[in-house]
C-alpha cells in the first residue's frame, strides 16, 4: 500500500468551494432555525407563565415536540455539517450525500411541523410508546403517520450520511488508526487528529442509535398489528437511541474544537494516549449509560440499574474530563486570539462541563428518586446543549465566515454578544435547575396551585430569555453579515 | 407499581346452570282469599326483594385497574364468619395477608368455577395458612352465614382454617368493594348479580396486588404470594398476544430469565460492528496512511 500523508490531492480547488459553499448553506440554515426554534421554547415558559390563559394546553405539547425536535436535529445536522467539513482536510466526504442530506432534513423537518402545529402531535421529542398510539382525541390518525414518516425520512438519510463519514475516514485510516489505537499500545502509528478519532467512535455510535430508532419504529408498527409489545423493551430501545443522539451531537462539537481552538491558541492540540483512551471508552461506556434513564422502572432488574449508574459516571469522566482539561491546559498561558469564534468554543466546552455535572448528580440513582421528571432534566441537557454545544457550532458557522468573507469583528460587539449569551442563558437554565431541586415537574404546560412557584420561575426565566434573545440576534446580525459576504464571495 | 394480570378479562357472572339452589315455586292458591293474600304476597315479597339487592361500583367489561387501587388503605369493616363470630377485618390482615375476594352463593355464573380455581391455585402455589389466608365474602344481602357454610362446604372448605368464608352488612361490603375496584349489580331480569371475579391481596390493611378472570392462574398467583411475603417482583403481565419481552420472570424459582426482546437489545450494537468492519475491511480504500507510517511518538 502507497504511504501518503498529502491530503492535497484529494479535493480539487472548485470541489472544495462547493463543499465549503454547501457547509456554509447548512449554516445559513441553522441560522435561521435557531430564532425560530428559540421562540417556540420563550413561548413555552410564556405559557408555563399563566400568559395565554384561554389557550388549550394541546398547544403547549405540540410545540414542545417541534422545538425539541426541531432542536435536536437542527444541532445534530449543524454537528455533522461541521465535522464533514473539518474532514476535507484528511478525507473525502461525499458532497452528493451533504446535499441528500439538505433536502431530506428539509422533508422530514416540514412533515414535523404539519403533524406538530397542523396536527397537534404532542408526545414530547422520544414520543415514548405507545403514547403516539393513544391521542384521546387530541391528534389524529394523519399526524401520527406523518409523525413516523418524518421520523423515516430523517433516520434514513442521516444513516447514510453516518455510513458516508465513516466510508470517508475509512478510505484513509485504518481501523486501528482512526481509533487512535496505535496510541493505546504505545506503537508507532501515523498521526491521528482528534477530530479523527472522536468522529469515527461518534459516527460508529450513532449508527448503533438509528438502528435502535429503526427497530422502535417497526415495534410501534407489530403493535399496531395487535401484538402486544413489552413497553420496558421500547423504552430500552427508546433511549438507548435518543442518548445516543444527544451525546454524539455534544461528541461532534467537541471534535471541531479539538480541530479549531489550537489555531487561536497557537498550539497543537494532539491525540495522545490519555485521549485515545478516553474516547475509546466512549464506544463502550454510551452503550450503557442510557440506563439512567430508567431508574424509575421497577421493573428493570437491579443489577442493570447499577451497571447503568457506574457507565454513566464513567461516560462523563474519560472525554468530559479529558477534553475539558485538554482545553483548559491549551489555552493557559498561550498566546489565545480570542475572537467571538474562540470565546464561543472555549464557553462551549466549559458548558460543556456544567451540564455534564448536572448530568452525573441525576444519574445518581440516589439523587434520581428525587429529581427525576423535574425540570433538573431538561435543565441539565439544555445546559450541554444551549451553552455548550450551540455556542460550539455558533462558533465554528462564525469562524467559516470570517475564513471566507475576511470580513473584521467588532470587539465590543463581540463583548456584547457574549456578555448577553451567557447572563441570559444561564439564566434561563437557573431557573430550570432551581425549579427541578425544588420538585417542580417538567412538561406542565400550565402549574397547578399546589406547584404555584413554578409559574414564578418560569416567570424570571421569561425575563432571562429576552436576554438570550437579544443576544442571539446580535449575534445573527454580526455573524449573518459574514455568512451573507461569504456566499457572494 | 405493579400491574393487574390482564391476561384475562375480568369474567362478569350470571348465567349457566344453579349449582346450589334452585327456586321452588309456590303452591296454586284455592280461594279468593288466599289468592288475594297471595297477591299481597307477591307485590311485599318483590318490594323486599328490591330492598335486598344492592350494587356498588360502576359496571365494566374491563378488570378492574389496578394501578387505581394499589397501596390505598382499605376499611375495617365486621365481619361474620363460618362459626358465626364478629371479627374486624383488621384482625386477620394484622395476623397474616388476606387474598380478598367477593361472590354471592345463588350465583348460576363465575363464582363456584372461579372458588374452584382459586382452591386449586392456592393449593399449588402453596404458603397457605402459613403466609396468607383467604377470605371470600358475600355482597348478597340474603346470604346469611348458613348459605356461605354451605358454599365452602360444597368447595370442601369448611374445615379449612385458612379459608374463612363470611358477610357482612350492605353499606360495609359497598364501602370494601369501592375500595377495593370490585363492583357488583343486580341484574332483575336474569335475577343474579353482574360482577368480575377479582382476588385482592391485602398486606397490612393496603392493597397490594389485583388478580381478574374466572380462572386463577397458578404463576400470577405465586407472584401476588411472593409480594406478601414481602419480596419485589419485578414483573409485569401483558394483555394480548406479546411479541417480545426483555426478561421473564419465573415465580417458581423467583429468578429472572432473559426472554427475546433482549436480543432486540443487541442488534444495535451488533449491526454497529458489522458495519464498521464492513467499511473499514470490505470497502476498497483510497491511499491509506497505513498503520505502519514511521512517526517517532513519544509518550
Ligand atoms: C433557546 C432557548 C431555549 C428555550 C427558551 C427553551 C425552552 C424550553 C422549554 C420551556 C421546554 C419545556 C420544559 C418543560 O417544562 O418540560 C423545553 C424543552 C425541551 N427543549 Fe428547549 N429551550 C431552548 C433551547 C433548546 C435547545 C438548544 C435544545 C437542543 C436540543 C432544546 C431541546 C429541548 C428538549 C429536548 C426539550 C424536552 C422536550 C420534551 O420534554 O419532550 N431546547 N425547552
Amino acid at each position: 500500500m502507497e504511504l501518503t500523508t498529502d491530503v492535497t490531492n484529494l479535493w480539487s480547488e472548485g470541489d472544495l468551494n462547493k463543499f465549503r459553499r454547501m457547509t456554509l448553506i447548512w449554516g445559513a440554515t441553522v441560522l435561521l432555525l435557531l430564532p425560530i426554534l428559540a421562540s417556540l421554547g420563550y413561548f413555552m415558559r410564556m405559557f408555563q407563565s399563566n400568559f395565554f390563559p384561554h389557550m388549550r394546553p394541546e398547544w403547549f405539547y405540540a410545540v414542545l415536540t417541534l422545538h425539541s425536535l426541531g432542536m435536536v436535529g437542527t444541532w445534530f445536522v449543524g454537528g455533522m455539517a461541521g465535522v464533514s467539513y473539518l474532514l476535507t482536510q484528511y478525507t473525502h466526504p461525499s458532497l452528493a450525500i451533504s446535499k441528500l442530506n439538505y433536502w431530506g432534513t428539509l422533508v422530514g423537518v416540514l412533515l414535523l411541523v404539519a403533524c406538530t402545529l397542523g396536527g397537534l402531535f404532542g408526545t414530547g421529542w422520544y414520543f415514548l410508546f405507545p403514547l403516539p398510539l393513544y391521542s384521546q382525541g387530541v391528534w389524529q390518525p394523519w399526524a401520527t403517520v406523518t409523525f413516523f414518516v418524518a421520523l423515516a425520512v430523517l433516520g434514513l438519510c442521516w444513516t447514510i450520511w453516518t455510513l458516508d463519514l465513516l466510508r470517508a475516514i475509512a478510505q484513509r485510516y485504518s481501523l486501528k488508526a482512526a481509533l487512535g489505537l496505535n496510541y493505546l499500545l504505545g506503537k508507532p502509528g501515523p498521526d491521528v487528529p482528534p477530530l479523527v478519532l472522536i468522529s469515527t467512535v461518534s459516527l460508529i455510535v450513532s449508527f448503533a442509535g438509528f438502528v435502535a430508532a429503526v427497530i422502535v419504529i417497526v415495534l410501534f408498527g407489530v403493535d399496531a398489528l395487535g401484538y402486544a409489545i413489552d413497553p420496558l423493551l421500547m423504552k430500552n430501545l427508546t433511549f438507548f437511541f435518543g442518548h445516543i443522539l444527544v451525546n454524539i451531537t455534544m461528541y461532534l462539537g467537541v471534535a471541531m474544537v479539538y480541530e479549531l481552538l489550537p489555531s487561536y491558541a497557537g498550539r497543537p492540540w494532539k491525540t495522545n494516549r490519555v485521549v485515545a483512551i478516553a474516547w475509546d471508552a466512549v464506544l463502550f461506556l454510551i452503550l450503557f449509560a442510557f440506563f439512567h434513564h430508567l431508574y424509575m422502572d421497577f421493573a428493570q432488574p437491579r443489577w442493570v440499574q447499577t451497571f447503568g449508574q457506574i457507565c454513566s459516571y464513567f461516560l462523563a469522566v474519560p472525554a468530559g474530563v479529558v477534553s475539558i482539561f485538554g482545553c483548559l491546559a491549551l489555552v493557559y498561558a498561550s498566546k489565545m486570539k480570542w475572537t467571538l469564534a474562540s470565546v464561543l468554543f472555549f464557553l462551549g466546552i466549559m458548558g460543556w462541563g456544567v451540564g455534564g455535572i448536572a448530568a452525573v448528580i441525576d444519574s445518581t440513582v440516589e439523587v434520581n428518586f428525587h429529581f427525576h421528571n423535574t425540570l433538573w432534566v431538561p435543565a441539565h441537557f439544555h445546559t450541554y446543549y444551549l451553552m455548550g454545544v450551540v455556542l460550539i457550532i455558533l462558533g465554528f458557522i462564525d469562524h467559516l465566515g470570517l475564513e471566507v468573507s475576511k470580513l473584521q469583528e467588532s470587539p465590543p460587539r463581540t463583548k456584547a454578544i457574549i456578555t448577553l449569551l451567557l447572563l441570559g442563558g444561564y439564566g434561563f437554565l437557573s431557573m430550570f435547575y432551581w425549579a427541578g431541586a425544588h420538585s417542580i415537574p417538567r412538561r406542565y404546560a400550565v402549574y397547578p396551585n399546589e406547584l404555584a412557584q413554578g409559574t414564578l420561575y418560569a416567570r424570571v426565566a421569561f425575563g432571562f430569555i429576552t436576554v438570550l434573545l437579544c443576544g442571539i440576534l446580535l449575534y445573527l446580525w454580526e455573524t449573518g453579515k459574514r455568512c451573507i459576504k461569504a456566499f457572494s464571495a | 407499581m405493579h400491574q393487574s394480570f390482564l391476561g384475562l378479562s375480568a369474567t362478569r357472572g350470571h348465567a349457566g346452570s344453579s349449582l346450589r339452589k334452585s327456586v321452588e315455586p309456590g303452591k296454586p292458591p284455592c280461594t279468593r282469599l288466599a289468592r288475594l293474600g297471595f297477591a299481597l304476597c307477591l307485590v311485599l315479597g318483590f318490594a323486599g326483594c328490591l330492598q335486598a339487592q344492592q350494587s356498588a361500583g360502576k359496571p365494566s367489561d374491563q378488570p378492574p385497574n389496578e394501578d387505581f387501587y394499589l397501596y390505598k388503605q382499605v376499611p375495617d369493616i365486621t365481619v361474620q364468619d363460618k362459626a358465626g363470630s364478629t371479627i374486624q377485618l383488621s384482625q386477620i390482615w394484622r395476623d397474616k395477608p388476606v387474598l380478598l375476594t367477593m361472590v354471592f352463593t345463588r350465583c348460576t355464573g363465575v363464582c363456584s368455577p372461579f372458588l374452584n380455581s382459586l382452591k386449586s391455585a392456592t393449593s399449588a402455589a402453596g404458603g397457605l395458612g402459613t403466609d396468607y389466608r383467604v377470605l371470600v365474602l358475600s355482597f348478597d344481602p340474603k346470604d346469611s352465614i348458613a348459605d356461605m357454610n354451605g358454599m365452602a362446604e360444597d368447595l370442601g372448605l369448611k374445615s379449612n382454617a385458612a379459608w374463612i368464608f363470611g358477610i357482612a352488612s350492605p353499606p360495609e361490603i359497598r364501602r370494601l368493594a369501592e375500595a377495593t375496584g370490585i363492583w357488583f349489580r343486580w341484574d332483575a331480569s336474569v335475577q343474579q348479580y353482574d360482577h368480575p371475579a377479582v382476588v385482592v391481596a391485602i398486606e397490612q390493611g393496603r392493597v397490594v396486588r389485583m388478580l381478574a378472570g374466572a380462572t386463577v392462574p397458578v404463576t400470577g398467583l405465586m407472584e401476588v404470594i411472593q409480594e406478601l411475603r414481602g419480596k419485589f417482583v419485578a414483573s409485569y403481565a401483558l394483555p394480548g398476544k406479546v411479541a417480545f419481552r426483555c426478561f421473564e420472570y419465573d415465580p417458581r424459582s423467583g429468578h429472572y430469565t432473559l426472554d427475546w426482546g433482549l436480543l432486540l437489545m443487541v442488534l444495535p450494537a451488533t449491526f454497529a460492528i458489522l458495519a464498521t468492519v464492513w467499511i473499514f475491511f470490505l470497502l476498497p480504500a483510497r491511499k491509506r496512511i497505513a498503520d505502519s507510517f514511521p512517526v517517532a511518538r513519544t509518550y
